[in-house]
């Protein structure tokens, strides 16, 4: 092989222009044939975007694009599956109610004589690959009844059916639970040893450290360093992809908890789908102290806070604030009482985009005497007055307070709905997934301001899928299973013994029900 | 430029650019067609502002004429905007308009010896319930089982349509057997009008009664400051806003979008109830069926449109539909142009704020995938027949 | 009430079903353009002006060239035309696609009489007729089953077209692969993009089809069922085929079930003069009928999951 072709994929000088920025910003990015290579970068860094240029799904402005030496012009995702291309994206590709057969031949489906569907001939071309690599599935399911970690394994199929060599994965681990990870990590190896070649888009160093033969840094549209894995670690490859020292914990002096000011007892709830999602969760939260909640998304910890916010009805159980029950309050009537909650979902549940930060400075209390008379009428002037001052307190960056939401950055955005809570007093502040999507200044700054709430006595629910931020921020962990507490340990707990109770093993410590 | 001025006049924009391109394709059908464009323009002129009439037309009287089709829009636009907000289309209006014409007609005709301080806000209040019960229909199916408004609206608007007609043609309305109309309402029901109506008064040359123009123009007014006033100065307002752009993030709010929908219908109802009530009583004084094929309520969906749901949008858009409506007539008969080229540029103009054309193309769109992945839209964004937005899932109420 | 008892009666006449099944099928022809459109996930609205221009031009077209078959096919052309526009502004455009299908409508609704204005110089419409019409035809030996054999087998020839586009359509998308792209542009077009179908070409290819088929049957109803064309003819069958897809969730047969009921509808109300009822409330009739449809028994059906969102590339 000449060297040009050992690199499997060649991206030179690619720029590309959004309005008002500049996701790729003259980007070199190379990858040989046969290796794991990891892009790594914040959110907004410009992973995605080149990728997407890659499989064809977006046009570069300039540059060019070499796929095993030979220089390619892509008009779509059917050239790039043509010269073997194949992406498995962060939001899943498939149709729920499709099977799982008909997800994987989309676009390619075999047709028999009277050019009908031959599902007969799907399902035996599926089997082929599924034993080939080792996924087993069944391509007769329907997708939507397939677990998170079955339908990804659809998505690699679905690439390798149409012939990939190259396989670009973004985020994928985001959603496995630790054993499917693992499980994931082992079949990537196996491809690897057939002689694929994959790139793998990730903010998770741990595990980029573990599957990745080389590292790619990006930063705000730049590529800022090449590393080889086994030379590098976690320190270096986060002062690249920030640009100086990161804290990658946080600074905090130990807890002062007081009186017990919530008491969830024995709550059942269900799901969206009238599945049992909580199955009898207890625990107690006190005055000045994060209780953290780890575990894998998916067992319950949406329900929970969506009931403990008021969002969500109960089946069973009770929720205690002080001595009042406010089982059946709704999520106004949780706000009055004094329960503020960051949901998980920014974009969608936490602000309306298309309002100003002032308007959404009020959401969820614009009934509030604070804000209107006797209910009706807004007080305009008290109103921007808060916002001006949230805005000031936690260092939103923005020129205005009439600036609509959508043109904030995910993390001045998210700055809003944390002062927006925070800034209400509250004796309970719920915070879930509350730096999800957030670049590095912006955690930093929110994880302090957590930290303050609780030294100011505010009872803080933490609840996080990242393992990280739950064990440098909590007081207390409890790790949830489905749809139980299994167990509640102590901060400094190692990482090891809460992946196993995060998976259902282990034996509980205290509290569990 | 201050900076609101500047905002002005981008916000402008659009609805002028759309007027014109609507002109423009208009002005290319008649050319195609062999009718003559600046004779079709010149009659819409004159009919609806009175300007360069040279058939005789008596200007004052066409711009009478234009004010009284304005009153009804304003109000109607008003109710097709107000849902728009909250993600809901109200192609009710007619049928809602049609309702409160048939209350207010019927408490007018029962009630007729009543005076005016008693009666007259009566037949208004009685137009604004039928109008609110109408509409509320639709709200109400669609926030139990997530019947699209769309549909239901358009049903009650034919439901209402033969209402009338089986009310006023051999029905308990009716006048005497055979005249298809109704009985007058009393004279305490009559809202008065702008000008003496008294014919031996000579105003603009010509006989004072001749002059429609009526008081209802103020109710218009004021209900288009008490929209602007609901939407965006009121707790209530903000939460039709806010359902409109994220019922997610309403729910989150505890806003109960269940209950915002219906009531959003309510009040909508009752703005074009008091249109049609507004129309009985400051115009026509009684029921006909004239009112059969009245589209005041379908014009009030691209008077809501055009004016970009804001209060002033409306009143300029009504302005321009008014016109549009008096100069067809004029049209018609100076130019030999079927009026209905009206509803063309109607049409013409619907497609160009929909598509926002002037924006796309400054935008680099419609060809190629080199797309922007922001969309900035100026309406809320519309639920699609029966998706998830329209049936809010189990929720806390 | 001899009203109630009159109606009981028509039931039982053959008569009355044979009423039934062409009005359905003036609905259904519609409502399947309406499924397909919608499978593809453009919401369509627009039936109403697709059907209107159809009727239109099918007068205009028999008027000149005096042949119903050459104009059927302009009326469909002329469909499909409507349907263009509505395409070009909901995909191109990315324009909200309910008020696109409104505007067409009112475009259709004044276009039509504008035209005729121009073309036959008439301001009172509804004189224009064409001597030439689409023709009945009985299917012989079958047509003498009692009841069934009236009603099924003696119709006009659009009927048995439309019956035979019912089965093809449901055949077309469920059983072959160019039916499961269309789903799944409709339900996941991201996913469809990524796999490498075309999704704008398909969801064009859609909307363009409804607009075929509401043409059709726009000259069934001017030219088969008629003989003239009159403003706003065609009443909001439209719109009540948009009841019937709902209904039918989305799906062919689903559909053809709900026409027959708002057919059944239609035809009461068409044999007015033999029973007693006010011929103004059983013109709600049809109304009616949709909103207890819609009321009762739709519940939660689910549409495409991404009907009526406009496609932008490269978005999440």
């Amino acid at each position: 092989m000449t060297d040009a072709e050992r690199l499997a994929v060649d991206m030179r000088g690619i720029v590309k222009q959004f309005p008002g920025v500049l996701a790729n910003n003259h980007v070199d990015f190379s990858v040989r044939t046969g290796e794991i290579h990891a892009l790594v970068g914040e959110n907004g860094a410009g992973k995605s975007t080149l990728m997407n240029i890659l499989y064809g799904l977006i046009h570069p402005d300039e540059g060019e694009i070499l796929i095993h030496g030979k220089p390619t012009h892509l008009t779509g995702p059917r050239d790039a599956i043509a010269l073997g291309i194949g992406m498995v994206h962060q939001h899943f590709m498939l149709i729920p109610v499709f099977s799982v057969g008909e997800n994987i031949m989309l676009g390619r489906e075999p047709v028999d004589g009277l050019r009908l569907y031959d599902r007969a001939t799907a399902r035996k071309l599926i089997n082929d690959l599924t034993k080939k690599y080792g996924l087993s599935l069944d391509p007769d399911t329907r997708m939507a009844d397939l677990p998170v970690g079955l339908q990804q394994r659809a998505e690699i199929v679905k690439v390798l059916y149409r012939g990939a060599e190259i396989l670009i994965l973004d985020e994928p681990t985001g959603v496995l639970t630790p054993q499917e990870t693992k499980e994931l990590f082992v079949v990537l190896r196996d491809l690897v040893k057939g002689g694929k070649t994959i790139i793998f888009i990730s903010h998770k160093l741990k595990e980029v450290l573990e599957i990745s033969d080389r590292i790619t840094v990006m930063r705000r549209g730049k590529v800022v360093g090449h590393l080889i894995t086994r030379d590098t670690n976690e320190e270096e490859i986060a002062t690249m992809m920030v640009g100086r020292e990161v804290l990658l914990r946080v600074d905090k002096k130990p807890a002062r908890p007081g009186a017990v000011v919530m008491r969830v007892e024995n709550v059942t709830a269900s799901s969206d789908r009238g599945v049992p999602a909580l199955k009898g969760v207890s625990f107690e939260l006190r005055q000045g102290e994060i209780l953290g909640i780890a575990g894998v998304e998916g067992n319950g910890q949406s329900e929970l806070m969506e009931v403990l916010a008021g969002t969500r009805k109960t089946t069973g159980g009770h929720v205690l604030l002080g001595d009042r029950d406010i089982t059946t309050y709704d999520a106004r009537t949780e706000r009055d009482a004094g329960v503020a909650f960051i949901p998980e979902d920014r974009r969608g549940t936490g602000l309306v985009l298309s309002f100003s930060i002032a308007e959404n400075s009020i959401l969820g209390r614009e009934r509030s005497s604070r804000f209107s008379w006797h209910e009706l009428v807004l007080k305009l002037v008290a109103i921007r007055e808060w916002a001006r001052r949230l805005v000031k307190e936690f260092d939103v960056r923005t020129p205005s307070i009439d600036v609509a939401a959508r043109n904030l950055s995910g993390g001045n955005q998210q700055k809003v709905i944390v002062a927006r809570e925070m800034g209400s007093k509250p004796k309970v502040l719920l915070a879930a997934q509350p730096t999800r999507g957030v670049d590095i200044g912006a955690i930093e700054f929110i994880h302090r301001r957590i930290v303050q709430e609780r030294d100011e006595g505010t009872a803080v629910l933490l609840v996080s899928a990242e393992l990280d931020e739950v064990r440098s921020l909590s007081d207390r962990i409890a790790v949830m299973y489905e749809g139980r507490i299994v167990s509640i340990e102590g901060p400094d707990t190692p990482e090891e013994r809460l992946g196993l109770l995060m998976t259902g093993g282990g034996k509980a410590r205290e509290g569990a029900a | 430029m201050p900076a609101s001025v500047r905002r002005l006049t981008a916000g402008l924009g659009m609805p002028v650019g759309s007027v014109l391109f609507a002109f423009f394709i208009g002005a290319l059908i008649c050319a195609v067609t062999g009718a003559n464009p600046i004779a079709a323009y010149a009659g819409l002129i004159c009919g609806g502002l009175g300007i360069g009439c040279t058939q005789g037309e008596n200007p004052a009287l066409q711009i009478s004429n234009t004010i009284v089709f304005f009153i009804p829009l304003v109000t109607t636009g008003v109710a097709v905007a107000l849902p728009f907000r909250a993600g809901l289309f109200n192609i009710g209006a007619e049928g809602q308009l049609l309702a409160g014409s048939v209350a207010c007609c019927a408490i007018g005709i029962k009630f007729a010896d009543l005076p005016a301080p008693i009666l007259l806000p009566m037949v208004l209040v009685g137009g604004m319930a039928a109008g609110a019960l109408w509409a509320g229909i639709a709200g109400v199916l669609k926030a139990t089982v997530g019947a699209h408004e769309v549909v239901t609206t358009i049903m009650l608007n034919y439901v209402a349509q033969w209402l009338v007609r089986f009310l006023i043609v051999g029905g308990p309305l009716e006048l005497a057997p055979g005249t298809s109309k109704s009985h007058p309402i009393g004279a305490g029901a009559q809202l008065p009008t702008l000008l003496p109506a008294d014919n031996s008064v000579i105003i603009f040359g010509l006989p004072a009664s001749v002059f429609r123009v009526h008081t209802g123009l103020f109710i218009a007014l004021v209900a288009a400051a008490v929209f602007a006033f609901l939407l965006w100065r009121t707790a209530f307002g903000y939460e039709i806003r806010a359902v409109g752009q994220s019922q997610k993030a309403a729910r989150y709010a505890g806003v109960s979008v269940r209950r915002t929908i219906v009531l959003t219908m309510l009040i909508a109802g009752a703005f074009s109830g008091l249109a049609g009530a507004v129309q009985i009583a400051g115009v026509d004084h009684n029921l006909t069926d004239k009112f059969f094929n009245d589209t005041t309520g379908f014009d009030a969906i691209a008077v809501a449109l055009l004016g970009l749901g804001s209060a002033v949008g409306i009143v300029l858009a009504a302005l321009l539909f008014g016109a549009l409506h008096t100069g067809g007539a004029i049209m018609q008969s100076d130019a030999g142009i079927s009026s209905n080229l009206v509803l063309v540029l109607q049409a013409l103009i619907l497609f160009s704020i929909a598509a926002n054309f002037v924006g796309a193309i400054r935008r680099g769109l419609p060809f190629g995938r080199r797309a922007s992945p922001e969309l900035p839209t100026e309406l809320p964004p519309a639920a699609g027949l029966m998706t998830e937005a329209a049936v809010p899932p189990p929720e806390k109420t | 009430m001899s009203g109630v008892g009159d109606i009981v009666h028509l039931l039982f006449t053959a008569n009355l079903w044979q009423a039934t099944l062409a009005a359905a099928v003036l609905l259904l022809l519609p409502a399947l353009g309406g499924v397909i459109s919608e499978r593809s996930g453009v919401v369509n609205i627009a039936m109403e002006g697709m059907m209107l221009t159809g009727a239109f031009f099918a007068v205009v077209a028999d008027l000149a060239w005096h042949n119903p078959w050459l104009a059927t096919l302009v009326a469909i052309v002329a469909g499909g035309l409507m349907a263009t526009i509505h395409a070009v502004v909901s995909i191109q455009f990315r324009a909200d696609q309910i008020v696109s299908g409104i505007a067409i409508n009112i475009f259709a609704a004044g276009l039509t009489v504008f035209l005729v204005n121009r073309i036959y110089g008439l301001q009172d419409v509804g004189h224009v007729g064409p001597n030439e019409l689409l023709p009945y035809v009985d299917i012989p030996a079958l047509d003498q089953i009692p009841f069934f054999g009236q009603v099924v087998f003696d119709q006009n020839i659009v009927v048995y077209i439309a019956l035979i586009l019912l089965v093809a359509t449901h055949i077309v998308l469920f059983r072959t692969r160019l039916g499961l792209r269309i789903r799944a542009v409709g339900e996941h077009p991201q996913a469809a993009d990524t796999a490498g179908l075309n999704v704008y070409v398909i969801r064009y290819s859609a909307v363009i089809a409804s607009g075929l088929l509401s043409g059709l049957s726009g000259a069934f109803l001017a030219i088969g069922i008629s003989n003239t064309f009159v403003p706003n003819m065609t009443d909001g069958r439209g719109y009540i085929a948009l009841a019937a897809m709902i209904f039918g969730k989305w799906t062919p047969f689903g559909a053809f079930i709900a026409c027959l009921i708002f057919g059944l509808g239609q035809a009461v109300y068409d044999n007015n003069s033999i029973i007693h009822v006010s011929p103004y409330l059983l013109s709600m009739l049809p109304y009616v009928l949709t909103l207890i449809v819609l009321a009762g028994l739709v519940g939660r059906a689910t549409p495409p999951a991404a009907d009526g969102l406009p496609y932008v590339p490269g978005s999440e």
